[in-house]
């Protein structure tokens, strides 16, 4: 066997780069100061504020590497990224936008019709169309091939029933990309007869309903699907080739930096707080916890410059994914030993507030987007194992 | 890298699959030396490998040598090649004679011998690569500025020890010893640019070894058969191969952003701001990976490597070894810590925010 090496390439940061990071790092520490938001953590996915979303889209940072037709800027998936690691580590309330920016939009980019582009891309960079994900089931999780939701052919379009799950932020989207059985099921080839839609959530016979979660929001919902009616150009790419669209996206979901910068916020709190007296042991956790998200960032943004060769690097970002996942939770037990975590509420102590937030969402972060025992699945696959 | 640079890693690694390998490294332990191997490394110049042609030296890149320090490690290469090359940087940067024979940098990240008048003294317990023969280069202290003394072999009080890999580490006792040079003050060197190198060096060789380790170890849950199936087919083992491969993959991110950032820094042993962080990074993450990586192959391999015949405990008794030297991660990660409050106490991040730091 040849070595197995995994290498990770330096991404090329140019001047429009660091420009970039340093217009986004002032308007939010701006925005910080006239208190238009609260750092919050884990905000990818907890903080909701589409006023927010709005902002950013005037100016111009959503969508940012899709095409100009389209509300883009065509610039590159680095500069992106460069906005998307200071929204994170800054606590911003990005949730809205965050999915049709990272997923739907470059997914509608590459399989939507030509007026849904036109339509649709142009608001979700302004900020004002948001995209939530239909892909789990109340029977399906992990095992996405087993999506029950069916779509029927009918003139003119197609009738889409069933029931999506733990869809983050659906409640404040207008669309909803859902998975669905388009074809018979058989058991041999699972993963054919898929097809995806997007669906525009004010259509009749949609439900979608709040679900509360153990951090005590009501971030993600369960959408229910009667009958409702989509037209033909509501699928997205070809009927049935929905599994392999998937697929094709998860590197890009995988190795961002929003898979180990979730508690960030939290940690940046810590060490401020406890900047002018960290010695000895307390200096070596801090220490030993910021080389690895280095490391981790090093991984991320090497899988970017790979994504950027036209490479695959399924196994690398899965990698990223499990690795990263499980930092953001051990940040936070290992802030616990200076920094006990006991009451809910914060009394205005601002770390304390970080602290406890991030503990009570923190089981999420090695579920979402496919477990971390999926992940590992698949790095076993790439390894020649299965 | 340079196409050059590609052209002599190709060679180095033909060289090292023809004459390495798990048995030539195992009578090397026991006492059969590889002559073959020492011969042919020598005779392709490979401890020249970051000496510029002026020098007669083969004036690889700085990633270069890093790069076939890692290869080299993949091989758990039973010759000094590695230290060779360091020391041979060493006399380089200081204006020396490079070796023509095995060198070693007597130094092992603690304090400095001390010059005075032209002799030598101090004590270094853990000088790595001191064999018989072989020319001892040591930095020493000038009243805190460095210079560069060599030695011959026989002219010095020498306790011969062993790593725990069965790698030659030496105390060598040097009581108003007279060199066989002495360079003046080195420009641009100091003591924590020489522990930083070295730091990086066995950085890079844990993550060699940790390519091994994992290359081993698919091979072997392939193969090996139990219950019926092969291991492999457990998910109880995929799930310990694919933990073996993410640290080996951070462990490559950290230690190739390192070497990258030392490649373009002009001065490669001057121990400034802009190289600590990512080789203390390198460092952190190489030793703190070095428990998980042994664990996990062991388990996975069961007895079998247990033995001393099969070859995994070749490379997990030199990641043991190594992540101690130059600074183990509870010292880097120490002062990663420091560093970072320090320079948030000092004003010295943008916005006082640690990501400031993080992120350069």
């Amino acid at each position: 066997m040849d070595s197995i090496r995994f290498n990770f390439p330096a991404p090329v940061i140019d001047e429009s780069v660091d420009r970039l990071r340093k217009d986004v790092r002032s308007f939010l520490q701006e925005e910080s100061r006239n208190g238009s938001f609260r750092p919050g953590t884990d905000c990818w996915c907890a903080g909701i504020d589409p006023e927010f979303s709005r902002k950013l889209g005037q100016h111009g940072w959503i969508g940012v590497t899709w095409p100009k037709q389209y509300g883009g800027r065509e610039l590159s998936a680095l500069h992106r990224y460069v906005i998307t690691e200071e929204l994170l580590v800054a606590g911003a309330p990005v949730h809205a936008h965050w999915i049709a920016d990272r997923q739907s939009g470059p997914l509608i980019l590459a399989t939507g019709s030509e007026e849904m582009k036109q339509s649709i891309l142009p608001r979700i960079a302004a900020g004002e169309c948001f995209v939530a994900l239909g892909l789990s089931e109340p029977e399906s999780g992990s095992d996405l091939a087993s999506v029950r939701t069916r779509a029927h052919r009918v003139e003119g379009g197609w009738e889409i029933t069933g029931t999506k799950l733990w869809s983050s932020g659906a409640q404040s989207c207008q669309y909803m990309t859902v998975l669905a059985r388009t074809g018979e099921r058989n058991e041999k080839k699972r993963h054919e007869g898929l097809t995806q839609f997007l669906v525009p959530l004010d259509s009749p016979g949609v439900t979608v309903r709040g679900i509360r979660d153990m951090s005590g929001v009501e971030h993600f919902n369960e959408s229910h699907f009667e009958k409702v009616f989509v037209a033909d150009d509501a699928v997205l790419g070809a009927v049935g080739e929905g599994w392999k669209q998937i697929t094709s996206e998860l590197a890009l979901e995988r190795s961002g930096p929003e898979r180990f910068l979730s508690t960030f916020i939290a940690l940046e709190k810590a060490i401020q707080q406890g900047a002018a007296s960290m010695e000895g042991h307390q200096a070596r956790v801090i220490g030993s916890i910021l080389a690895r998200i280095r490391a981790l960032r090093a991984m991320s943004l090497g899988v970017a410059a790979l994504l950027g060769q036209g490479q695959s690097p399924d196994v690398e970002a899965a990698l990223v994914k499990d690795l990263g996942t499980r930092l953001e939770q051990d940040i936070i037990e290992r802030l616990r030993e200076f920094w006990p975590i006991q009451l809910k509420q914060n009394f205005g102590d601002e770390l304390h507030y970080l602290l406890s937030d991030s503990l009570l969402r923190q089981p999420s972060f090695t579920l979402r987007g496919g477990t971390n025992e999926v992940l590992k699945g698949i790095v076993a696959r790439g390894l020649g194992l299965r | 890298m340079e196409q050059t640079d590609q052209l002599i890693l190709d060679t180095a690694r033909r060289l090292f699959s023809d004459h390495s390998g798990a048995e030539v490294v195992n009578r090397a332990e026991i006492g059969q030396p590889p002559e073959a191997l020492c011969d042919a490394v020598m005779a392709a110049g490979l401890p020249l490998a970051w000496v510029s042609e002026n020098a007669g030296g083969v004036g690889g890149s700085l990633a270069l040598g890093f790069n076939l320090i890692r290869e080299a490690a993949s091989f758990a290469m039973p010759v000094p090649l590695v230290e060779t090359m360091v020391a041979n940087l060493v006399l380089a940067e200081s204006g020396l004679e490079v070796a023509d024979s095995w060198a070693a940098l007597v130094f092992d990240g603690g304090q400095l011998p001390v010059v005075d008048n032209g002799t030598v003294t101090g004590v270094v317990n853990n000088a790595p690569g001191v064999v018989s023969g072989s020319l001892l280069v040591v930095p020493v202290s000038d009243r805190g500025l460095i210079r560069v003394a060599t030695f011959a072999f026989d002219s010095l009080a020498i306790e011969e020890c062993e790593s725990l890999a069965g790698e030659s580490r030496a105390r060598v006792i040097l009581e108003n010893a007279v060199p066989v040079q002495l360079s003046p003050v080195v420009d641009n060197m100091t003591e924590d640019g020489l522990r930083q190198f070295c730091a990086l060096v066995r950085a890079s060789q844990i993550a060699g070894a940790f390519e091994k380790i994992t290359e081993l170890t698919v091979g072997y849950v392939k193969e090996r058969q139990q219950f019926g199936r092969p291991l492999g087919k457990f998910q109880a083992i995929q799930h310990k191969v694919a933990d073996i491969a993410g640290e080996s993959a951070l462990a490559n991110a950290a230690v190739e952003q390192a070497i990258r950032m030392l490649s373009e820094h002009p001065e490669p042993f001057s121990g400034d701001n802009v190289a600590f962080l990512p080789v203390a990074t390198a460092k952190v993450v190489t030793s703190e990976g070095a428990a998980t990586v042994s664990r996990l192959a062991h388990q996975s391999h069961g007895a079998m490597g247990f033995s001393f015949e099969y070859p995994l405990q070749q490379y997990s008794r030199r990641i043991w070894s190594w992540r101690e030297e130059y600074g183990s991660e509870f010292y880097w990660s120490e002062r990663i810590g420091k560093s970072v409050a320090n320079d948030i106490c000092h004003g010295r991040a943008e916005g006082g925010q640690v990501w400031d730091i993080v992120s350069r």
